[in-house]
């Protein structure tokens, strides 16, 4: 690496940088009370990214004896970038930094064994057969991550990092009347993920929920469909993850502002000057925060060697402040707030959420559902889609819990979807709950870029409360 | 790149090491330059060298995986050492599905010299500058330009072995005006004669000119002219959550019971057809067996599934040859071709009183997977047609419709077919028209 680096700085590039990253998972998963899948991976290379004449270029592969060469293809293909280049490419000052970070973890998930992970994944799938025991399918699954880092510059950075993550989930799925529904715990999709140790999977009450999120399973197949019309929501903190995901986290990424994205996933509502924004009530108070312990997007360092950060995004309702790379804060003027990162050593850092967070509110959860008059409690989300400016959105949650005259009624229903369109809908909070009500919710797969890059992405938040949304689409004749 | 002989002693050594355990080896090496532009220049140029292996360590009712890219003798031969560890403190499960066996070897190159000539990270460059010089002050591009190199083989212990190499582009542009309206197309192929990355950029600029002032419409019922790309993106969607077998097992597929009959309209035929040249090369699957063609819907009517392994092994019927090595799909259908009608799209308008034009989707995802009901929002052109002709770009709308309603309210397919990307493949399909298709929102 070093030689490599020297040998780079010969051929006159501005900047260069290389990231060796030694990436090893494991994924299990049960089904029926039987082990599905039984997967360990590891992946080890570099990336080399160069800056040379105002031009980027960058090169990765996994053969370590090959590193000069794939410097010298990463400067080839700076130059080739001239060709169709209007202005140079400038990157905003950091820190020249050496240090270290690891995740904190009490049980290194690597060190538990196999069985033991089974063990625990069979006795949630037995409590929710016991309870339920028609039930067409019961799944468990668990995800454990170790990923080593190593980031050097030529500006003399040279930063060590060693990221661990944990997660679980349960799911049981009922089928009748030509029809299937599922209850997930704690969320969908495989359930939460943390950057923390085999303690996150163990505290999670997996086995507790399990009769739970079997009954309702069971009971979704006989409930009514959700209706439409406009409806007073309190959604819950795991539906509330994909709705800061989709409606905050994606539109204040700068590159997407900048038009990056444009050709792909798409830009954004807002643009450069909007700082001021009236994006959400009073009650709205997002930050971007890398540095909350236990986040799943939670680090040392991002990949271009720059310090985790908290930075305000939304501060009561008014819009503040974007997250950046190097590339993208430049062209503000700003230095970069450390969000620059990549999926893999394969792959070029770009713009990606840390943990947006929602902070709490100072609402009881009873004093929300007891200022609903007719009304709907979402959780669990089933479906996804936003506009390519990040503004019409409509998701599909597992359920809907009936609120009438301040109270939940215990009437359920299925399918439930909602509309809105962003800013109007931020504005439509009336309530947060408070701290006692808050919990992170890692999102281990938010897709973005070309060649596609998988990130890892936290959402804190407490169940909230919107007035008059748009619930259902049966009613557009 | 490692030449065919490298890949197979790679896996002869798993294969050996993994002894006394049947044990199969799926190789993935490929090398990928992209070069991606916006605000007319290039921002991102990137290349990714990548060669993993997959290995399968079969018990009699077990099974472990793992997947590395250390593909050193030493780095193999302590994984399989771990993976055999492991494998002896799992518990039994269901028998994994026999190993593929049938033709020793199978081999297909279908490399292009040409391809891989024509498109260096330098004549990308070039390729992408040309494009972009062709527009005024009042638009900008965005896009990429894609060559892929990409060799993957199989063995087993049984001795089996597949070898398939081939390369391909892909090319994407977006032209946006500075008033904001949008214009797309895509072009992919793995024929040097097929790809026309200018012709491709100026259907993007046609479109993006013609997107001018858009006006709004209200959500309801609109009959609905879908261009291939727009057709492609319900069938991707449509794939996973229906035409696999896995899907009908789980109860969440809208064919569940319904095979044999008519799901959709007689004029759809889907068929994914490994032999059609407009979709990818790759005649094995991710277990080594032989791709088959399966009838998926034919004149309407709900005639095959595809399968993998393991979905086939519990549905009690042979695979397909559909393995992706994703048993969560159970098979994923990579080579879906839509039949076409006789009528050019142009015609199609022509003879349209009323209506909307879609480019293509954005953000597509299911809702309810029985009702194959799906949700996106139109992209990058949506167009009101009147009285035959084109009188107005629409601000962008949002559908949710069952395709068990939409597939069976077709008024004509086009004659002409183009190869969209999907996740795992490719598709080849036509235009559609579509009577009462639900607009249940409105965009920007």
């Amino acid at each position: 690496m070093l030689k490599t680096m020297a040998m780079l700085k010969e051929k006159g590039v501005e900047y260069a940088d290389v990231r060796i990253n030694d990436i090893v998972t494991e994924s299990i998963s049960t089904e029926n009370m039987k082990t599905q899948m039984m997967y360990t991976g590891r992946t080890k290379g570099y990336g080399i990214r160069v800056f040379l004449d105002g031009s980027m270029g960058f090169a990765a592969s996994q053969d370590f004896d090959d590193m000069d060469a794939i410097a010298n293809e990463a400067l080839r293909i700076a130059k080739a970038s001239k060709i169709a280049q209007i202005a140079p490419v400038k990157l905003a000052k950091k820190d020249t930094v050496v240090d270290n970070y690891l995740t904190h973890v009490e049980i290194d998930p690597f060190t538990v064994s196999k069985k033991d992970k089974l063990d625990l994944l069979f006795a949630a799938e037995k409590a929710m057969r016991e309870a339920v025991p028609e039930l067409f399918k019961t799944v468990g699954n668990m995800d454990f991550r170790k990923e080593e880092k190593w980031f050097m510059d030529s500006d003399g950075s040279d930063i060590r990092q060693v990221l661990y993550e944990s997660g679980s989930g349960i799911e049981a799925i009922a089928v009748g009347n030509g029809d299937i529904q599922q209850r997930t715990f704690p969320n969908s999709f495989r359930g939460n993920f943390a950057t923390a140790g085999y303690e996150f999977v163990k505290n999670m009450g997996l086995v507790e929920n399990a009769p739970r999120v079997a009954r309702e399973a069971a009971a979704l197949i006989s409930a009514d469909e959700c209706p439409s019309g406009f409806y007073d929501l309190v959604i819950d903190g795991d539906q509330m993850t994909l709705q800061i995901h989709e409606s905050i986290g994606h539109p204040i990424e700068l590159d997407r502002v900048l038009g990056y994205e444009a050709g792909y996933a798409g830009t954004s509502f807002l643009n450069p000057e909007m700082t001021g924004f009236q994006y959400g009530s009073e009650h709205i108070n997002i930050v971007a925060d890398a540095t909350v312990p236990k986040g799943l997007g939670t680090f040392g360092y991002d990949d271009e060697g720059v310090k985790a950060q908290r930075v305000p995004i939304i501060t009561k309702g008014i819009f503040q402040n974007f997250i950046s790379s190097r590339d993208t804060a430049s062209i503000l003027d700003q230095a970069s707030n450390g969000t620059s990162r990549a999926d893999s050593w394969g792959r070029i850092p770009i713009v990606r959420m840390t943990n947006i967070n929602l902070l709490p509110g100072t609402f009881e959860l009873d004093e929300l559902i007891a200022g609903v008059e007719d009304g709907l409690y979402l959780s669990a989300n089933k479906s996804w889609s936003i506009d390519d400016k990040r503004l019409n959105f409509q998701f599909g949650c597992e359920i809907a819990y009936e609120i009438k005259n301040g109270k939940l009624t215990g009437k359920i229903y299925k399918n439930p979807i909602y509309s809105g369109i962003t800013p109007k809908f931020w504005n439509a909070c009336d309530g947060v709950a408070s701290e006692k009500y808050w919990k992170m919710f890692g999102t281990p797969n938010c897709g973005k870029g070309e060649p596609g890059q998988t990130a890892h992405v936290g959402h804190g938040s407490s169940p909230s409360r919107f007035r008059k949304i748009k619930v259902g689409v049966t009613d557009v004749k | 790149m490692l030449s065919k002989e490298q890949i197979y002693e790679i896996i002869d050594c798993v294969v050996s090491e993994c002894q006394p355990y049947e044990a199969k080896a799926l190789v993935l090496s490929n090398g990928v330059g992209l070069s991606r532009f916006a605000n007319s220049e290039i921002h991102q140029n990137v290349f990714e060298n990548k060669t993993e292996i997959i290995i399968n360590i079969l018990d009699k009712n077990k099974s472990i995986e793992s997947a590395t890219t250390d593909y050193s003798k030493d780095g193999l031969k302590q994984l399989v050492a771990e993976m055999k560890e492991n494998l002896i403190f799992l518990p039994n499960a269901d028998e994994p599905p026999p190993l593929a066996t049938g033709e020793v070897e199978i081999t297909a190159d279908s490399f292009s010299d040409e391809l891989e000539r024509l498109y260096t990270v330098e004549n990308r460059c070039k390729l992408i500058k040309d494009c972009i010089d062709t527009l005024s002050d009042d638009y900008m591009a965005y896009g990429a330009l894609t060559y892929s190199e990409e060799q993957i083989a199989v063995g087993n212990s049984t001795g089996l072995r597949r070898f398939a190499r081939y390369n391909s582009v892909d090319f994407s542009a977006l032209v946006s005006s500075n008033s904001g309206g949008t214009g797309y197309a895509q072009m992919l192929s793995n024929t040097p004669a097929n790809m026309d990355v200018p012709a491709a950029f100026m259907k993007a600029k046609d479109k993006a000119e013609m997107n001018q002032n858009p006006i709004d419409i209200k959500p309801g019922v609109y009959t609905v002219i879908l261009e291939p790309m727009a057709v492609g993106a319900l069938l991707s969607d449509m794939a996973f959550m229906g035409f696999t077998g896995k899907s009908v097992l789980n109860q969440a597929s809208f064919l569940t019971g319904k095979l044999g009959e008519k799901v959709f309209d007689e004029r759809i035929t889907i068929i994914d057809d490994v032999t059609n040249k407009n979709t990818i090369p790759l005649p094995f699957d991710f277990e080594g067996e032989t791709r088959q063609v399966v009838s998926i819907i034919e004149k309407g009517v709900a005639k095959g599934l595809v399968y993998d392994g393991t979905s086939a092994a519990e549905a009690g019927v042979k695979t397909t040859g559909h393995s992706v090595n994703m048993p969560e799909y159970g098979g994923v259908p990579m080579n879906m071709v839509m039949g076409n009608g006789e009528k050019t799209l142009d015609q199609i308008i022509s003879e349209t009183e009323s209506g909307l034009l879609v480019t293509k989707f954005h953000y597509m995802n299911g809702l309810n997977p029985r009702q194959a009901q799906l949700t996106a929002l139109t992209r990058d052109g949506l167009f009101k047609i009147e009285n035959g002709k084109i009188v107005a770009a629409v601000n962008n709308m949002r559908f949710t419709e069952s395709m068990l309603n939409a597939f069976n309210q077709v008024v004509d397919v086009s004659k002409e077919r183009q190869s969209t990307g999907f996740y795992f493949g490719s598709c080849y399909v036509p235009g559609m028209k579509i009577n009462n298709f639900h607009f249940t929102g409105k965009t920007k």
